[in-house]
């Protein structure tokens, strides 16, 4: 009796969720494995990482001021692969929203509150313009996503270096590089020192998406477009139109994400160029690969990437290069791909001798 | 007054041409993954890696052959290319997350490689030199910015896209390979190995694109930087779609990306500026016109098809990032 490898016909939503985390932590312990070969040991860099997180009160808010961003462009990034549609532009969307908000903090006089909201709604408006084209592109003449978001990337890096150096730059001081601080925060949650309510954001939006998509027609015709949208054209949903809306709101999600940052993280309550967003859509992106655009699971998935991030930012300090921490991004991300695969075979045991054409072997 | 304006636009189309062979030669690389309907997102890793292996070798393994130099870098490439199409073409898993995973891996592979060498030059005698036989190219202006270039600049904008397009499009191999990207079950059907073939081809385009990044240290950059690739592989990308899959179309949407780039910097060189913007300003704009006019590349077109009969869409081989599972034929 030789087992071998079946194609299973159909699909399992529990077990690809839990074959996808498996491969994510063999990505992480190869990880593991090549930071041994480099010289380093993984029980000192794993300690470490988890005494930089959980070893203070610090390392907490840390990272929980870090998850606000890569939650917000990871919950668009799942939303938009609801109808996978790959929306790799959320840094875009998150530097157009931070750069709209900016913009009506130091050039609009209102009262604290009113301001707060005026720049919300502004970066909300933001973060959907950046997708307007790549959305219109998508729906009405099939242009693949993928590149136009991306491109959209640097041009929004480059706005906003425009901003910083140029026309918005603070010019009380010959030596900053950044534009003026916003002159309005979000407040602080009582009992912590640097974590703002924009902390609660990400979290109430992803119950939000989790009831529409559990419980409204609208969530249901985007699993059905995700699904095949062929069938949901002939079943009458206006397909062209549902991919417009949800690439803006999708937009708009990581837009409001770089409001929250401006006004709620310490620190960042300027435009400094391109380092506003530390690759934060990339980090969103991986969260919600990981998630499977399941929206509890990307808020479980953002935390864990958040708190990797965190570390990763910590053990620079340590000598540890940042570009270990794309690497492991990558391996991550190699993880769930092909634990998505795996989850869809089974071990067959076969009896008889075996004549069909070998089917290569997929193992996680 | 005159004479100025053709100096500035000789000097631009002098400097286009190499610049936009980077792009013809990695977004040749994607094409060949393309049409056999493999989506290889990783490009900017790719042309990381041919970049640092081609740095590595001159300064570290005693190359000195440029050649050498130039190969040595499409092996990492291609090494990390077939790590790729395992994922891809064997295990069949997710092109978009694979490709991705590429980018990043190459990137933070080659950056970490590349640690200490920063702005370390490479020595001239290891880098291509224009070809100019016996003075003629360099006595005329004209012929200078437009013939005086290295030879892989040759090789790239006429003896690749030719063969290419001879092998596509004119052989019997060809069809079969434009049969895999289009359907694959019918290539199965026919007998072609639509694993090899994917295999092959997928590795052929990485080594490629990794010859643009291993082109750009031993011509116009020679020195190794983090994040070499800035952009350029998803440039690449968008490249090929603007250019319909065809080989020779994929250097024109080069040059056009070429030209704007050498534009930005001579602007920038010269600070032009207009009557309501200055120079400064005009800098920050630039910067942002390359992709923008990538953008617009790929938009119009594929707005314009749809206003006439034509649709855009299927320009694209069909199979294109879709795995391959003879299971479900």
């Amino acid at each position: 009796m030789t087992p071998r490898l079946e194609r299973r016909l159909d699909t399992d939503l529990r077990r690809t969720g839990v074959s996808r985390l498996l491969g994510a932590v063999t990505g992480l312990v190869v990880a593991a494995l090549l930071l041994v070969l480099t010289g380093r040991n993984p029980v000192t860099v794993l300690t470490d990482s988890l005494d930089a997180v959980f070893g203070s009160k610090r390392g907490i808010e840390g990272v929980a001021v870090q998850s606000v961003p890569i939650l917000m462009c990871a919950l668009g990034v799942a939303l938009s692969l609801r109808m996978k549609v790959w929306n790799i532009g959320s840094d875009g969307q998150f530097l157009a929203g931070a750069f709209m908000a900016c913009g009506l903090g130091i050039n609009v006089e209102a009262p604290g509150w009113l301001l707060l909201v005026m720049m919300a709604v502004g970066s909300i408006v933001g973060g959907a313009l950046w997708i307007v084209v790549p959305a219109a592109g998508r729906a009405h003449w099939g242009v693949n996503e993928i590149i136009t978001t991306l491109l959209l990337n640097f041009v929004a890096v480059q706005l906003v270096v425009w901003a910083s150096l140029g026309f918005w730059r603070d010019r009380a001081s010959q030596v900053t590089q950044s534009t003026r601080p916003v002159p309005v925060t979000l407040p602080r949650i009582p009992g912590f020192d640097s974590v703002s309510i924009g902390f609660f954001v990400p979290l109430l939006l992803a119950v939000v998406l989790w009831a529409v998509f559990r419980s409204t027609k609208v969530g249901y015709e985007i699993d059905t477009i995700g699904g095949n949208p062929r069938a949901a054209a002939f079943a009458g949903i206006d397909v062209p139109r549902r991919i417009i809306v949800v690439m803006l709101v999708s937009g708009a999600i990581a837009g409001l994400g770089g409001f929250l940052q401006l006004t709620g993280a310490p620190g960042a309550q300027a435009l400094n160029g391109g380092g506003f967003s530390r690759s934060y859509g990339l980090s969103g992106f991986i969260v919600a690969a990981l998630a499977g655009a399941s929206f509890p699971g990307v808020i479980v998935a953002g935390l864990f990437i958040s708190a990797m991030f965190y570390a990763g930012i910590a053990l620079q300090t340590k000598g540890l290069s940042v570009y270990i921490i794309f690497g492991i991004y990558g391996l991550v991300l190699v993880g769930v791909a092909v634990g998505e695969v795996a989850a869809r075979y089974r071990l067959v045991r076969v009896v008889a001798p075996d004549t069909s054409p070998s089917i290569e072997a997929v193992a996680p | 007054m005159f004479a100025l304006i053709e100096h500035a636009f000789l000097s631009i189309l002098a400097s286009a041409i190499p610049a936009s062979t980077v792009i013809v030669l990695c977004a040749t690389g994607v094409l060949l993954n393309e049409r056999v309907g493999v989506l290889n997102l990783g490009q900017e890793g790719l042309i990381g890696v041919g970049a640092v292996f081609a740095v590595i070798s001159v300064q570290s393994w005693g190359v000195e052959s440029s050649w050498l130099a130039l190969l040595v870098g499409m092996c990492g490439a291609a090494v990390m290319g077939s790590l790729f199409a395992v994922g891809t073409v064997v295990v069949r898993a997710n092109q978009v997350l694979l490709g991705l995973a590429l980018a990043l891996g190459g990137v933070g592979l080659a950056n970490q490689l590349g640690t200490n060498r920063n702005g370390t030059p490479i020595p001239t005698t290891s880098l291509f030199t224009d070809i100019d036989p016996g003075g003629a190219f360099t006595s005329n202006d004209v012929l200078e910015a437009l013939l005086a270039h290295d030879p892989i600049t040759y090789l790239a904008y006429l003896v690749l896209p030719a063969v290419l397009w001879f092998v596509l499009f004119r052989t019997r191999h060809g069809m079969t390979v434009r049969a895999v990207g289009e359907s694959p079950a019918a290539a199965d059907a026919v007998g072609a190995s639509v694993t090899g073939i994917r295999f092959a081809y997928t590795v052929l385009g990485s080594a490629i694109s990794g010859a643009a990044g291993a082109y750009m240290v031993l011509t116009i950059t020679p020195t190794w930087s983090p994040d070499i690739a800035r952009g350029r592989g998803w440039v690449s990308l968008a490249v090929v779609i603007f250019a319909a899959w065809r080989p020779f179309r994929v250097v024109a949407g080069a040059l056009l990306f070429g030209a704007m780039i050498s534009f930005e910097t001579t602007a920038k060189a010269r600070s032009w500026d207009l009557p309501f913007m200055s120079a400064g300003d005009m800098g920050f704009l630039l910067s942002m016109l390359p992709y923008l006019v990538t953008l617009l590349v790929i938009l119009v077109p594929a707005g314009a098809a749809r206003l006439g009969r034509r649709s855009r869409a299927t320009d694209a081989p069909a199979a294109l990032a879709l795995p391959y599972f003879r299971e479900e034929r």
